[in-house]
């Protein structure tokens, strides 16, 4: 259809349409762009352990196994991965182990979480475009693909490395979590974000696994974790003390490794 | 550009001290929270870095002597975010440290709160002097 409009107005009709015929796609949703932290309005269940209490869950008898060897395995030391610098993994990171806030970065096709813990990072993709399946690296984050339904962002999360969190509870490569991200306000007008969880995973559960965490707004900073930084700084600090020595320069990593386990 | 570098360089080397120590990444099983002892000393090494702070400090009792003694602690996040700056602890400080004790009894502990330079940190709370719940402000 031709238009019969002067073109100066038709260009302010079209800048017109362009910033003010409607709001964004974030902007029609909730915005969870921010920095977040456990919410203190009201108890939770504990952080370390995906479903919270350890006890009671649903497992069947391979996951029984699975938790019984993994406790051998940490020993008495109970030796965990976030000491060791690697990530806690999904849907364990969402509880916040250690109390370090999160970070949200919301854009209409994709929601970032960087947990300040490790610089985890979770990637959630947001609508029709979706890396196919096929191309998908399992990880301990996982694949998350996500939709919205009314004001709740849905997010399906499967593509899982088979693992244990924390508290050994397991979670297989069959494992899918069904996670809700949604916001609303308490009691006292305090910005709530809910995020609950559904585990279904055959291998490791009887039944699905459900756990909730809540956070809120914090008013802070993100602080660098330069976690396995410090490997790569001791094996140069190695080096150094070589180099100043007049010895070969030859130091490597399992030198370093050496040294940590002595001291442990 | 000749200074940026040599800034740079200072860096890595700071950054390598403190790496040095920070060598005791495991969890946290060995220590007895449910006990709480006061340590005094003086400072060899203060590393405030990621996953866990350790110190060195230089203590003296009847019992085992002047020894080094290395410290546990919670992450430079949570020491930066319970009030320490860069530089509130140095070698050579005296410093007074509120510890959990290692459960086989041995030396060493992980840092609940500490005071030098007349000023206390707390994790959960906790002085080093009393055992008791610091303030925010004091911590600050």
């Amino acid at each position: 259809m031709t238009s019969t409009r002067p073109p100066a107005l038709r260009a302010l009709i079209a800048t017109a349409a362009c910033c003010f015929a409607g709001p964004s796609a974030v902007a029609q949703h909730p915005d969870f762009t921010g920095i977040w932290e456990t919410y203190r309005g009201a108890p939770q269940a504990r952080a370390s352990g995906f479903a919270g209490p350890r006890a009671g869950l649903p497992l069947t008898e391979e996951g029984q196994r699975r938790v019984e060897e993994y406790r051998a395995l940490s020993g008495p030391e109970r030796l965990n991965a976030a000491a060791h610098c690697a990530n806690y993994g999904v849907p364990a990171v969402m509880g916040l182990p250690g109390s370090y806030p999160i970070e949200f970065i919301h854009k209409p096709d994709q929601l970032t979480i960087i947990f300040e813990s490790n610089n985890e990072t979770r990637r959630i993709y947001i609508g029709e475009r979706q890396l196919p399946p096929e191309r998908r690296i399992p990880s301990r984050a996982g694949y998350s693909a996500a939709h919205w339904e009314g004001d709740a962002l849905v997010v399906e999360t499967t593509d899982l490395l088979d693992g244990q969190d924390q508290a050994a509870n397991p979670y297989s490569e069959e494992a899918r979590i069904d996670e809700r991200f949604s916001v609303a306000e308490d009691a006292n007008g305090t910005e709530v974000l809910t995020y609950s969880a559904t585990i279904t995973d055959p291998v490791y559960y009887t039944e699905p696994v459900v756990v909730e965490r809540r956070y809120q707004r914090y008013d802070g900073f993100i602080l660098p974790y330069a976690c396995q930084d410090e490997l790569w700084y001791e094996l140069l600090e190695m080096r150094r003390g070589q180099l100043e020595a007049g010895q070969p320069v030859d130091a490597r990593m399992s030198d370093i490794y050496e040294i940590r386990e002595q001291k442990e | 550009m000749k200074t940026g570098i040599r800034t740079f360089a200072l860096t890595i080397a700071a950054l390598t001290l403190g790496a040095t120590a920070a060598t005791a990444h495991h969890s946290a099983a060995q220590f007895d929270f449910g006990q709480r002892v006061t340590i005094e000393g003086i400072v060899k090494e203060f590393n405030v870095v990621n996953p866990h702070t350790s110190a060195i400090v230089e203590i003296t009792d009847d019992a085992r002597g002047t020894r080094d003694v290395e410290y546990e602690g919670h992450s430079a996040s949570h020491f930066y975010r319970a009030g320490y700056t860069r530089g509130m602890v140095k070698p050579g400080d005296r410093i007074s440290i509120l510890i959990a004790p290692r459960v086989d009894g041995a030396d060493g502990g992980f840092i609940q709160a500490f005071t030098a330079n007349g000023q206390t940190i707390g994790f959960g709370g906790l002085s080093p002097e009393t055992g008791r719940r610091v303030e925010r402000a004091e911590a600050e």
